[in-house]
């Protein structure tokens, strides 16, 4: 190899590794064109009858199992509620037990790593505790990680936005392969009900602007930022009043059932009746369909009842 | 004996690391009881703690007293951890300037003893300002949680932005919520003239400026066992003398000013021929000579002690009982609201030694030094920052790691009836009056549900208040997102009130019943 050579193949291989560095990681180039995965046999699969985890088999199965959403190496982030400083039992977080269930599974199909996080409302550290959350991930070999500063957030447009035109989404969400929405349906003081697209606020650094620049456009024009590969609703036990932090247990009834979809706007349609309330009544839901970030027509949609 | 210093250096090395851990630990690991057992051996606050009734504290400070009585002031150079922090300077400065030997100088008793009695006049007349100043264990803390922590949490921040590159969260990112620019500049101010002093004078803080070397000082006048040179054994080369960084040896008169002594046994480790030890009560009164200056400090000494009785008077410590005042709109806001446990304003601030250890444990990082909002009596005691952050409904951390009392320890049940102030809503500045649009941020946060959302034209929601079961957590505070000034605020009540328990009402027409699918 003479000289001149020598210098054109460092400069070639120099600029490849650039790119590498600049782009990331080639398989999340590739994991950003679209996981590839079949017709989904249902448009919507709802449970009742089970435990959390029970209901999640039996749930994921009818859509083809958890392979269809999570193939080997990739990873995955899955965002459950966690805002709160109170026990499972209050209904305030997403269960623990459905949270063990999911990571499990997509270990079980070889995902890479699987990550869970939420940008809490209460102190983080005994959310993460006393929600029971951070142990389940721990025991399924999760990792429980932190979005409790704004360095983890990062600037992203929202061009479908009507009011909300950018947003500080969470770093993991940004790098993930696999996005799993898992929210607890619940009561909501402002957003009336809370599920699979009130969840992903807590993605978000910068929520007093939701609040302050009508919160529920702002939901449904989140909505239109990223679809999640999957939703789980839990409804194990449901807030009732009170929400979305709730009082006392008193404030919860144990409804066990639990809603699959890659739909958010199909699945929190089903949420709320499910909860016993008129779906017209809440707005962000109303406006996500219009935008169309799904379909609240349930009548035409495939939904599959299964009874544990 | 000779190894006497090298277990001084041991004990005093333990505490000063376990002292920095419970002072800078934000992984909320360490336990509790090593945070009060480390608080109940610190004089000064322990001595405030008396007025609260007898505790765990009390026995730390009987235990100090009688250590005291027996050896000396020992606690200066193992207990307290500021005196280790000079030791440090000492160390790396006598490194930095070879020879630097000390000399014999006569203690600035009288200045120190006045200081004390200033101290103990101004807290009769109801301000800890000058205690708070002075005290050492604060002192540390300060320094520890105003320029300790955020050194250590942008270290830590530093590493854990690299680990988070590489998708290992073992390690996260730290917000520094309880950061006062003044409370760090007058800790950076005293920290300059700690090391200043050290630096050129030893352990001259301790015989000068600190109240609990002066308590102890006093207290050592009555030691059973004391450091004396053995006259026979002494070969007049004043090793002693040089290596003692409380200039209390005069090597020339073979004297030791015993009350002076910070108990680094320094002088034992370096006397040649063994002619330094410790001797017993008999031989008392051949060792300390009345001297000349012996007089105007007996006088002194009465003064002190004098006052010193005055505080064993009945103190009102509970403070004004009234109800809280009705305050203007924009008075209301500058009140500060104290931490829970505090009981009323008068209270906490009487007792506080602004020792900043509950702002170091907050796990929410709502409480934070203030500066002159107690008025200068109260100088950078911690108040509630709802603008940083609100108070974890179910957290009591604070109250129970309280050295001095002004905190009195509550358990998760009495907390929650504990009411720090009262929310104001100003409807006027509320989004949902403003803009016309649902927001309910406060009522979300809310844990009692003394914000409670209620129809408002037509489908809109709009915040309403029951203010007998708010608690004064600032949550609501905190949330609400209208800017320049928040439409819902916390306002203090200067004696803490009691919240109602909110009401729990059974579910009617509970859902369990429902099996089936609604569509």
């Amino acid at each position: 190899m003479d000289r001149r050579t020598f210098f054109v193949k460092s400069i070639g291989a120099s600029a490849l590794a650039g790119s590498y560095l600049a782009f990331g990681k080639p398989h999340e180039l590739l994991a950003s064109v679209a996981p590839a995965a079949g017709p989904a046999p249902f448009d919507l699969v709802a449970v009742r009858g089970g435990e959390p985890d029970v209901m999640f088999q039996k749930g994921i199965e009818a859509l083809g199992g958890i392979g269809a959403f999570v193939k080997k190496g990739q990873k995955v982030v899955i965002k459950p509620n966690v805002g709160w400083d109170v026990l499972p039992e209050r209904g305030g977080n997403t269960n623990p037990k459905l949270i063990t269930e999911i990571i499990k599974q997509c270990l079980s199909v070889g995902a890479k790593e699987v990550y869970v996080f939420d940008h809490t409302c209460d102190s983080w550290q005994r959310c993460y505790k006393n929600s029971g959350i951070e142990a389940a991930v721990k025991d399924a070999g999760g990792k429980m990680a932190p979005g409790h500063t704004e360095n983890y957030y990062h600037e992203v447009s929202v061009p479908k936005g009507k009011v909300l035109k950018t947003a500080k989404e969470h770093e993991l969400v940004l790098e993930a392969d696999v996005f799993i929405n898992v929210p607890i349906l619940k009561h909501h003081g402002s957003a009336r009900i809370t599920a699979s697209l009130k969840n992903l606020m807590g993605n978000v650094w910068d929520r007093g602007f939701w609040h302050g620049s009508d919160l529920h456009q702002c939901i449904a024009d989140f909505g239109t930022y990223r679809k999640p590969t999957l939703n789980v609703v839990d409804a194990y036990y449901v807030m009732k009043r009170n929400g979305p932090r709730g009082v006392s247990v008193e404030d919860v009834v144990t409804m066990k059932a639990q809603l699959l979809s890659t739909d958010m706007v199909a699945i929190d349609t089903a949420a709320v009746k499910l909860y016993g309330a008129d779906p017209k009544d809440i707005r962000h839901i109303q406006i996500a369909a219009e935008q169309g970030v799904g379909r609240s027509d349930l009548e035409n949609l495939n939904i599959k009842r299964i009874t544990v | 004996m000779q190894s006497l210093k090298k277990i001084r250096v041991v004990v005093a090395s333990v505490v000063f690391v376990l002292a920095a851990v419970v002072f800078l630990d934000f992984t909320g690991h360490v336990p509790t009881t090593l945070t009060t057992f480390l608080g109940s051996l610190q004089l000064v606050p322990s001595v405030a703690k008396l007025f609260t009734g007898l505790t765990v504290a009390s026995f730390g400070l009987l235990f100090v007293v009688l250590l005291t009585i027996a050896f000396g002031r020992v606690y200066c150079s193992t207990i307290c951890p500021l005196g280790t922090l000079q030791d440090i300077v000492i160390r790396i400065s006598g490194r930095m300037r070879r020879r630097r030997w000390y000399q014999h100088k006569a203690a600035p008793v009288a200045i120190h003893y006045a200081l004390l009695g200033a101290s103990l006049i101004t807290v009769i007349a109801g301000s800890m300002a000058l205690v708070d100043l002075l005290e050492p264990f604060s002192n540390f803390g300060r320094i520890l949680t105003n320029l300790g922590d955020p050194i250590l949490v942008s270290g830590n921040n530093a590493v854990a932005y690299l680990f988070g590159r590489l998708g290992i969260f073992g390690l996260y990112h730290m917000p520094l919520l309880h950061m006062q620019t003044i409370a760090v500049l007058l800790t950076v101010l005293f920290l300059g003239l700690l090391i200043y002093l050290s630096y050129k004078h030893g352990r001259l803080f301790c015989n000068l400026l600190c109240p609990a070397g002066a308590l102890l000082s006093i207290v050592s006048r009555i030691s059973f066992f004391k450091i004396a040179i053995v006259e026979e054994r002494c070969t007049d080369c004043g090793f002693c003398e040089m290596v003692c960084k409380a200039n209390c040896i005069d090597a020339e008169s073979k004297k030791i000013d015993f009350n002076a002594c910070v108990g680094c046994y320094n002088c034992i480790e370096a006397c040649p021929t063994v002619a330094l030890k410790f001797e017993g009560f008999p031989k008392r009164r051949e060792i300390s000579r009345p001297t000349p200056v012996d007089a105007p400090r007996r006088a002194f000494f009465g003064v002190v002690i004098a006052g010193a009785s005055t505080m064993l008077l009945p103190r009102q410590i509970e403070g004004n009982a009234s109800a809280p005042k009705i305050l203007s709109y924009d008075d209301s806001r500058r009140m500060p609201v104290t931490p829970p446990g505090s009981r009323n304003q008068n209270r906490f601030s009487n007792l506080c030694t602004a020792c900043h250890l509950c702002v170091s444990v907050c796990p929410s990082q709502v409480l934070s030094p203030s500066l002159f909002e107690y008025g200068f009596a109260g100088i950078m005691q911690p108040r509630m920052n709802y603008t940083a952050a609100y108070c974890n409904y179910d957290c009591v951390l604070c109250t129970q790691v309280c050295p001095s009392g002004a905190l009195l320890p509550l358990d998760v049940a009495a907390k929650k009836e504990v009411q720090l102030g009262r929310a104001n809503f100003i409807k006027d500045d509320c989004i949902v009056i403003t803009k016309k649009k649902d927001c309910g941020a406060c009522s979300e946060h809310c844990p009692t549900k003394a914000v409670k959302m209620v129809p408002y034209e037509g489908k809109l929601m709009l915040p309403e208040l029951n203010n007998d079961i708010c608690v004064g957590c600032g949550a609501c505070e905190h949330a609400c997102p209208t800017t320049p000034r928040k439409a819902i605020y916390v306002v203090a009540n200067s004696v803490h009130q009691k919240a109602k328990k909110p009401q729990v009402q059974k579910l009617e027409n509970p859902l369990e019943s429902q099996k089936d699918f609604p569509f």
